[in-house]
């Protein structure tokens, strides 16, 4: 049971924004992609989801390679986009029925967590409405409803906390320690610290397409030689001297 | 702003021409020709035996000439974005929209000197108004014209608000009843000039210009162009707005155990995608309509066939309608039997597309046998076409 990703290379049409990506992530793990605009997080998370095909390099999660067997790999992954994207034909509860449809879910059980999760998140009295009557942070709440809701091994969350009100940023980070509790795995890039460091046991992070350094937080810490009472955000202004010097 | 508002105009120029140009194509011109010469005819026709000067003529010319007041709405040209970028210009927005009020004449303007051409015979020999009266009242309706855009851009503003159907109402009563007396209509054109003159050189009070309103009319006059530009061609700048529909929730199935995601996806987008649920009510209006006028069960027939035919012709792209949505491809969706999926959904809205047009043939054609053979054949076609012509189209296609 692990995602593993090895000396992957890719980007759009022949040009490498990552180059030689090489992560693990074991159940019970969340783990944390850090790194500055367009250095490369969201293009790893394209390259997990299928969305990019690697020009090198190979993932595979519970042993199961995505190129060989796309399908099942995708059966296994849920994913949390950074801008909600929602189908405007479908209600909520027909988003969540999809989900049903598609994860092969048994309808029964998946609609008392569906419930669970609606009242957490207070969408429970807007089962019948469009996406169009949603505002921004009610759409992702129906991505991280979806996503919880498919039940899978790994769980794929860009820059989850944009949009979201503080209360349903608290409910975020409890579900994803329980998926991890669960032994669930969780990617999650973000560059808002502050909300997602409760939930996160590891980092990588990533600048000018490669793994800088990986970690827990003292490990990051001690390879950026921040003392204890620095903010970790200035990690920052370090990566961006990186990226000048480079 | 003045600059911007040229350049804007100059940019919308262009994409209307490049969709006119797709819109008035061959066919399109020798049907509008062919079309034009038997009106033309009928109404040469009409006015040899028309009794003249009956008293309801002259103001039939007033309701006629009023008309197209009803075509064209201002056009400001806003973008989401100026909301953003142009939030400070409130005071320089009358350079802005001058251009623009100009530009919004163009269409009104060609649409009243067509109609008053076409009914200057009727007005001047059989309501018996005078040539030169004629051309004040076609002059007033200009006026008028303006005066109604003029009234549009102050309703850009914050608290100036006068609803635009009451005027529109005002000047039916205006050009109805003054046309009892032809004359007048010098006095309604003076009237009109003045009241032109007033507002023109009145000083500005500088008002809060109401964007987001603003920017929404705009976006819905585009959308009514776009829609018209989008019967004859592909438009890429068209929004489409999902309709809920809820009264139609009763032709999906109750339960998920015979779903697939495909299918869920096309069914819905079939009752609520306006671009496809309009496209089966166009076409089947269009089967009720040629049958109607044939009044032969074998033409109605091969009519209707044909109107099947190109129904399902024109749905075979919904296949691959949410291939742009990142979810459909990161969700663990089978994509090789979309095209068998497709014809399960289409499988019932196209049942109810020949059972109306079966129920219209019994209402509107001669009875009789073979009326109801015809039904048979219909519904036989309409399923070889669904099961067999489809899947095959869609192997075809790119997925």
């Amino acid at each position: 049971m692990t995602l593993k990703i090895e000396h992957l290379t890719g980007g759009y049409t022949g040009v490498p924004v990552i180059k030689d990506i090489n992560l693990e992530i074991k159940p019970g793990e969340v783990l944390g992609v850090i790194g500055l605009n367009g250095a490369g997080k969201s293009t790893t998370i394209k390259h997990i989801l299928g969305l990019l095909r690697p020009q090198k390099g190979k993932i595979t999660l519970n042993g199961i390679d995505l190129a060989a067997q796309p399908t099942k790999f995708k059966r296994q992954v849920a994913y949390i986009p950074e801008t909600p994207v929602l189908y405007s034909e479908l209600t909520l509860k027909e988003h969540l029925d999809l989900t049903i449809l598609s994860y092969q879910l048994d309808e029964k059980q998946a609609w008392a967590k569906a419930r669970e999760l609606l009242q957490l998140f207070r969408l429970d009295d807007k089962l019948d409405w469009l996406p169009i009557h949603f505002s921004k942070g009610m759409k992702q709440k129906v991505m991280i409803v979806s996503a919880f809701l498919a039940n899978t091994d790994l769980l794929v969350i860009d820059e989850p906390f944009t949009g979201l009100d503080p209360l349903a940023v608290a409910n975020l980070v409890q579900l994803i320690k329980d998926a991890a509790g669960q032994g669930k795995m969780v990617l999650m890039s973000t560059h808002i610290l502050g909300d997602g460091v409760q939930a996160v046991s590891r980092y990588a992070v990533l600048n000018n397409g490669k793994i800088k350094a990986a970690g827990t937080l003292a490990e990051i810490r001690i390879y950026y030689g921040l003392k204890e009472t620095d903010s970790f955000d200035q990690i920052y202004q370090i990566l961006s001297q990186e990226q000048q010097n480079a | 702003m003045r600059n911007l508002a040229k350049k804007r105009l100059q940019e919308n120029l262009r994409q209307s021409l490049k969709y006119l140009v797709l819109v008035f194509n061959d066919f399109f011109i020798l049907a509008l020709i062919f079309l034009f010469g038997a009106l033309m005819f009928w109404y040469a026709q009409a006015m040899k035996t028309m009794p003249e000067n009956l008293w309801y003529y002259r103001p039939l010319v007033g309701v006629l000439l009023w008309l197209p007041l009803l075509i064209g709405k201002l056009v400001t040209l806003l973008k989401p974005a100026d909301l953003q970028f142009l939030l400070p210009e409130d005071e320089n927005l009358s350079s802005y929209l001058q251009p623009m009020l100009n530009y919004s004449l163009i269409v009104p303007t060609i649409c009243l000197a067509l109609i008053a051409g076409t009914i200057f015979p009727f007005a001047t020999i059989k309501a018996r108004i005078e040539p030169l009266d004629y051309i004040f009242a076609v002059f007033a309706v200009f006026l008028a014209k303006m005066l109604q855009l003029k009234i549009m851009e102050y309703n850009l503003f914050f608290n100036r608000k006068i609803a635009i159907s009451m005027v529109n109402i005002l000047f039916l009563f205006l050009f109805a009843l003054g046309m009892f007396r032809p004359k007048s209509m010098i006095i309604v054109a003076g009237l009109l000039i003045i009241i032109l003159i007033i507002l023109i050189l009145k000083p500005q009070h500088v008002a809060l210009f109401d964007w987001q309103f603003a920017i929404e009319q705009e976006e819905k006059r585009k959308n009514v162009v776009y829609n018209a530009y989008s019967m004859f061609t592909d438009v890429k700048e068209r929004q489409t707005n999902i309709k809920r529909r809820k009264y139609l929730d009763f032709l999906l199935p109750k339960n998920l155990t015979m779903e697939n995601p495909n299918k869920f996806l096309y069914r819905r987008s079939i009752l609520r995608n306006p671009e496809n649920i309009n496209l089966v009510v166009r076409m089947t209006a269009f089967a009720i309509l040629i049958s109607w006028l044939v009044q032969n069960w074998l033409w109605a027939l091969g009519l209707s066939c044909l109107v099947v035919f190109l129904t399902i012709y024109q749905l075979v792209p919904m296949v691959d309608e949410f291939d742009n949505n990142i979810m459909y491809r990161v969700y663990p969706i089978e994509r090789t039997k979309r095209g068998l999926d497709l014809v399960s959904a289409l499988a019932g809205i196209m049942l109810v597309q020949w059972f109306i047009i079966s129920i219209s043939w019994l209402i509107t054609l001669p009875i009789s046998l073979h009326l109801f053979e015809a039904m048979g054949i219909l519904v036989v076609f309409s399923c070889a076409v669904l099961r067999l012509y489809l899947p095959a189209k869609v192997k075809k296609r790119k997925l």
